[in-house]
Formats: structure tokens, C-alpha cells, sequence
């Protein structure tokens, strides 16, 4: 454990405590939040220790810049990951990490996300808002598709897949269930925007109503609730590397281009969404590595 | 943030010499040698090196593993075309990892492969330093293997 004679340093910047025995309750120091040093401190490394969860007392170190938790024990990411506001740095490569909280989208400043070597299974498109994201570290995962938000990402300059099982060939979610009565109505409501009031409708429909997502086929200007497609576009790199990305629709006529009714109209639509999916493979492509 | 090559001796034109500085959890794409001459040896940290077969001319399938070691500090390795593809990387997440790599004769341009594929891909290669003096103007768009 690290003493408390740590706590006595009020203008510590970086510490590394690398390939120490870390991680029991009390490794960190009694009152980390409140000392001097977790206003001046930049750069910490624990990696190489034996942490199954991130403590929270480091989530009190506001001027951090740099953090690396690689190769330890954790499970998971704390939401709370969104209190290091400065965090332009973030190793979490070689650890059990299963899912990413949606909330590492709301780090600003990140520009380098390491989360290789992990059991990863999907990415939150919300990571794509992490707009200052130049480096994106995700071999070696459980990943088999990506969401389409990730062609999103305009400054990312580096971005690393393999190793992950990312499927090859299409993939068509076979389990579409059919729209609820409620969810039919709601869709109704939205897209022909019949007009209501608090006072017309339960608290709880109000609620549903406002819960509506668009769906992301640009010709279509539908919505859905509950009951969405999923399915997976490949976007080809020009033959370098094909990319699955999910994308949810509001239902199977969106997507399908043998769709009998209005054909044209979503072949009109598919080509247009595969414009933009192109120009931001083009871009993509250069990023990309092996 | 990728793994950095520094060019520290360019032999007259018969041989490049360099340094590779990788970070924790860098690794190359699989390449190949331009049929030249690489040997590799580790100043700093492990390296492991994994060995492909060349894929097949049709290729459309996971490419073949030849073997894999990991190379410890002071240890060499050689390669050349004849012998197969590979890639190298620094495994550790915790320990920074250096090697010197001699080529030739010297070649900036190469070929990645997709694992999951066989797809070749030509690259340039690209020097963040060169004789201690930080290269600029580099474009971003092409990577070293």
C-alpha cells in the first residue's frame, strides 16, 4: 500500500507506482481527494498491480492527465471515469474490462483510448462524441461488429482491430419482433405529428413519446421505441480491411433493398447513406491498423 | 501514438539502420521485406514475433501462423522474404520496449497483410526521426508496417 506520507507532497505531478502488489483496500492513502496533490498531480501509473476495480479516491484527482491501469484486474470502467475532466490519456490495455460505459464519451480532452487485450463485446456509439480522440486501441477484444457512429470519429488518426472476431459475412437479426400496439401507435404519433398535451395523455405515455429515436436511414424520417432492426453493413475499404458496422433501423422495409413498395425511394436512400458511409470510409481507411 | 522508427545510419545508401521505441501494447501490422535482409535485435524490453506463411495467391482466408517466440533483451532475430511474413509486438502493458533493426539493402516501401484475409496492402514507410532530428511534415496517411 502507499503511505500517507505521500499525502505531505502538494506539488506532485506524476507518480508511478508501476509492478507493485496494489489493489487491497487501503492502497491508496486515507484522503487522497482532499490533499494538495490531487489538484497538481498529471500523470499517475498503477499499472502492472492488482486492482479489480478503479478507487474511487482516484476519481478525485481533477488535474489528471495521463492514467494507465494497464495490466491489472478490472472488470469494468466507472461511469464516474467522467469526473477527470482534464484525462487526455487513458491506458486500460490488459485487463477483464467486458463493457464500456457510455459516459468515457463525456472525457473532452481524450485523445489517446488504450483498451487492447481486454473481453470487450460491443462499442457505445456515444463514443464516437469523444471528439478530441486521436488514437483508438481495441485489438485483441471479443468485438464483432462496430456501430456505424464510429465513422464519426473525424480527428482519429489511429485505430486498432485485430484480433477481434469481427464477422465476415452478413448478418441478418433473424428475432425481429414485431412492433408492440403501443410502439405502432407511438410511431404514428411522431411521424405525423398528431399534437398532444401533458393533460391529453397518462404521465407514462408522455414519457414513451418523448423516449422516440429517429432512425438513422437519412430518406426514411421514421422513428422507433422498442422494436428496431438490427443489421450489419460492411463498409469496404477499398479492399483493404471490410468493416462491419451495426446499424438500427426502424424496421426490415428500411433496410432491404428488395423492399416490393417504393424500391426506388430505398435504393435512392441506400446509395445516399453509402455516400456518406464512403467518405467516411475513405477517411477511415488511412486510419486503420493491421 | 503508434510505435516510432528512428533512422540512426543510412550506410551509404547499402544499409539503413535503426531504432524502434515501442510503447506498452504497440505492435507492427504483418509485413513483409522487400527481399531484404532484416536482423533485429532487442536493447530494451521483450518483443514477441509471431511468423506468417505467405497467403495463398487467391487468398480469402485466415492467413497461417508459423510459430510465435518471445525475443528478450539482447536477443537477434533475422527474416527475409524466403523465410515468411511476421509481426512484431510489445506485449507488456507496463514496460516500453526497444530494438535496433538493420536492413538490406535499405527499402522504404513494403507490404501489409490483412490477418483475417491474405489482402496485401502497399505501404511507405516512414521515419520519426532521423540522425536525432525529429522528421516533420510526415504525412499521416501512410504507416510503418
Amino acid at each position: 500500500e502507499m503511505g500517507a506520507e505521500l499525502l505531505s507532497l502538494p506539488c506532485l505531478h506524476t507518480l508511478l507506482a508501476k509492478n507493485n502488489r496494489l489493489g487491497g483496500p487501503g492502497s491508496l492513502p486515507k484522503g487522497l481527494g482532499q490533499a494538495p496533490l490531487a489538484r497538481s498531480l498529471r500523470v499517475l501509473n498503477l499499472s502492472g498491480n492488482r486492482f479489480a476495480d478503479v478507487p474511487p479516491a482516484l476519481l478525485q484527482l481533477r488535474g489528471l492527465r495521463s492514467l494507465s491501469l494497464g495490466g491489472n484486474r478490472l472488470h469494468s470502467i466507472p461511469p464516474d471515469i467522467q469526473e477527470l475532466r482534464s484525462l487526455e490519456f487513458l491506458y486500460l490495455g490488459g485487463n477483464f474490462i467486458t463493457s464500456i460505459p457510455p459516459e468515457l464519451a463525456k472525457l473532452p480532452s481524450l485523445k489517446y483510448l488504450v483498451l487492447c487485450d481486454n473481453k470487450i463485446q460491443s462499442i457505445p456509439p456515444q463514443l464516437a462524441q469523444l471528439h478530441s480522440l486521436r488514437s483508438l486501441s481495441l485489438h485483441n477484444n471479443l468485438l464483432t461488429y462496430l456501430p456505424r457512429e464510429i465513422l464519426n470519429l473525424v480527428h482519429l488518426e489511429e485505430l486498432s482491430l485485430r484480433g477481434n472476431p469481427l464477422v465476415v459475412r452478413f448478418v441478418r437479426d433473424l428475432t425481429y419482433n414485431p412492433p408492440s400496439l403501443q410502439e405502432l401507435a407511438g410511431r404514428t404519433v411522431k411521424t405525423r405529428n398528431v399534437p398532444y398535451t401533458p393533460s391529453d395523455l397518462p404521465e407514462t405515455l408522455v414519457r414513451y413519446l418523448s423516449l422516440a429515436s429517429n432512425c438513422p436511414n437519412p430518406k426514411c424520417g421514421g422513428v422507433y421505441f422498442d422494436s428496431c432492426v438490427r443489421q450489419i453493413k460492411f463498409v469496404d475499404f477499398c479492399g483493404k480491411y471490410r468493416l462491419p458496422l451495426m446499424h438500427y433501423l426502424c424496421s426490415p422495409e428500411c433496410s432491404s433493398p428488395y423492399s416490393s413498395a417504393s424500391q426506388s425511394s430505398t435504393s435512392q436512400s441506400e446509395s445516399d447513406s453509402e455516400d456518406e458511409a464512403s467518405v467516411a470510409a475513405h477517411r477511415m481507411q488511412k486510419v486503420l491498423l493491421g | 501514438f503508434r510505435y516510432t522508427r528512428n533512422l540512426v545510419d543510412s550506410g551509404n545508401g547499402k544499409f539503413n539502420l535503426m531504432i524502434l521505441c515501442w510503447g506498452e501494447g504497440h505492435g507492427s501490422s504483418i509485413h513483409d521485406h522487400t527481399d531484404s535482409h532484416c536482423f533485429m535485435k532487442i536493447l530494451q524490453g521483450n518483443l514477441k514475433e509471431t511468423l506468417f506463411e505467405w497467403p495463398e495467391k487467391k487468398g480469402n482466408g485466415e492467413m497461417t501462423k508459423k510459430s510465435e517466440r518471445v525475443l528478450r533483451e539482447n536477443q537477434c532475430a533475422y527474416i527475409n522474404d524466403s523465410i515468411g511474413l511476421h509481426r512484431v509486438e510489445n506485449i507488456s502493458h507496463t514496460e516500453t520496449a526497444v530494438s535496433l533493426h538493420l536492413y538490406s539493402p535499405p527499402f522504404d516501401t513494403c507490404n501489409t497483410f490483412d490477418q483475417r484475409t491474405g489482402h496485401k496492402h502497399k505501404v511507405t514507410m516512414t521515419f520519426y526521426s532521423q540522425y536525432g532530428e525529429r522528421t516533420v511534415c510526415v504525412s499521416m496517411r501512410q504507416h510503418a508496417p
